[in-house]
């Protein structure tokens, strides 16, 4: 697998307990994390200590990363995505005990629009793209969930999570292209 | 597990996800790493979707690092406390399985202990019984073995034939001691008696048994002999001349 030669140092030193290695990663993938849990919880407050409880794990956890499998932010992602499925999981507390009480999980949740909007080359892609790709990359819908939630086929949402793929390939090496050239210009 | 069978499922997308099983994840993992076109494939999946992450990343508030900051620090000053738990604990064990060794120690002192001051009790016990013994024995040969005391002999007749007594008499301490363990034993119903002879009149002296070494018997004055006659058991008021076995004349 490429990777970022810079990643691989900070790994290393990680490796040997290195707090600070982990405060680069936290600084150079905190807020893809971030914007992935709290697509997926929709509460600021609970992505904030979801996020802090992801970079424990990874802190715990890795030397079970191989390189050789993935890239870091993959490996980085599904600690991030497991942790909050599970947290969404849990019984929630608040709801069992106190169940007349108005300060529950579900009373607390943000409004959706807060989180829903994407941006980059995702966001210029058909809507039914965008959702597709948004419901498995950033709400945690495993793809058989996310067909029902869209309402289509599987058959389709997988060719709809295909054919987003494949444009946003396009657009990206599009915009290395226009790098290149630009970098060639001056 | 083949190339298209891959691509068609969209299985790279999902191993991404992690959303295969352990054994699909197994068999994706083995072909990216067999199959140089699905693995170009899965790392420009890899790039894209990291690129869209970053696009699409929220910045956490800043609070978030320094929480995080805290609560690793805390941990790891935790496990060092813990590394001082685990030592004062590891002393605590050390400190109770001595303490249990020497408590079995003591233990086992305490019964040797015990059974040392028994035997030292019955060898004192011995010691004792042996000093009496030997006091014992130093009388009775002081008393035979004096200068003053006369041993006499009393030969059996025909009625216990080639047997003796020994009678040891001090006429100056008034004591006679005699030795019948010379004479036969006699039946149950019977026993010896001895007698001095004081003017033709039998003064009784005492019963003789035969299981004794020595029988201090009373000292009649101005005996003139000493005679053992067979009696009825627990002895006569006077003497049974038939069954007269030995004398001695003084």
């Amino acid at each position: 697998m490429p990777h970022n030669l810079e990643d691989i140092e900070i790994i290393s030193r990680l490796s040997k307990k290195d707090k600070d290695a982990l405060y680069l990663l936290y600084d150079k993938y905190s807020g893809a994390l971030f914007g992935v849990i709290i697509r997926m919880c929709r509460n600021q407050v609970m992505a904030e200590d979801l996020l802090q409880e992801t970079f424990i794990k990874i802190w715990q956890k890795i030397d079970s990363y191989d390189a050789s499998k993935g890239k870091f932010y993959t490996w980085a992602y599904r600690i991030a995505k497991n942790v909050t499925l599970n947290s969404l999981r849990k019984p929630d507390l608040l709801i069992q005990s106190e169940e007349l009480s108005v300060n529950t999980r579900k009373a607390t949740l943000e409004p959706e629009s807060d989180f829903n909007g994407l941006n980059g080359a995702i966001s210029k892609l058909e809507p039914h793209h965008q959702e597709a790709i948004s419901l498995v990359y950033f709400r945690g819908y495993t793809h058989r969930e996310a067909n029902q939630e869209m309402g289509v086929p599987l058959g389709t949402f997988k060719s709809y999570i295909r054919q987003a793929l494949v444009l946003l390939r396009e657009s990206y090496s599009h915009e290395l292209i226009i790098i290149g050239l630009l970098i060639e210009t001056f | 597990m083949d190339r298209k069978k891959i691509l068609e499922n969209g299985l790279l997308e999902k191993y991404l996800l992690d959303e295969l099983s352990s054994l699909e994840s197994q068999e994706v993992i083995a072909a990216i790493a067999s199959d140089e076109q699905l693995r170009t494939q899965f790392e420009l999946l890899e790039e894209d979707f990291e690129r869209m992450a970053i696009e699409n990343a929220i910045s956490p508030p800043d609070y978030v690092k320094v929480q995080l900051q805290t609560k690793l620090h805390k941990s790891t000053k935790k496990s060092k406390e813990r590394i001082w738990l685990y030592a004062a604990a590891s002393v605590a064990v050390l400190f109770f399985m001595t303490s249990f060794l020497m408590f079995n120690r003591w233990q086992n002192t305490k019964t040797n202990y015990n059974s040392l001051q028994n035997q030292t009790m019955v060898l004192q016990e011995r010691l004792n019984a042996l000093e009496e013994n030997y006091i014992l024995t130093n009388q009775r040969l002081k008393t035979i073995n004096g200068p003053k005391t006369i041993p006499l002999i009393l030969h059996g007749n025909d009625l216990v034939p080639n047997s003796r007594a020994v009678a040891y008499v001090n006429h100056e301490n008034k004591m006679v001691v005699v030795n019948a363990q010379g004479l036969p034993e006699l039946p149950n119903n019977s026993t010896y008696q001895m007698w001095s002879d004081v003017d033709g009149e039998m003064i009784d002296m005492g019963l003789l048994p035969t299981n004794e070494e020595l029988i201090t018997l009373k000292y009649i004055d101005k005996a003139e002999s000493l005679n053992i006659t067979i009696e009825p058991a627990g002895g006569n008021d006077h003497p049974t001349v038939e069954k007269l076995i030995a004398y001695v004349t003084l």
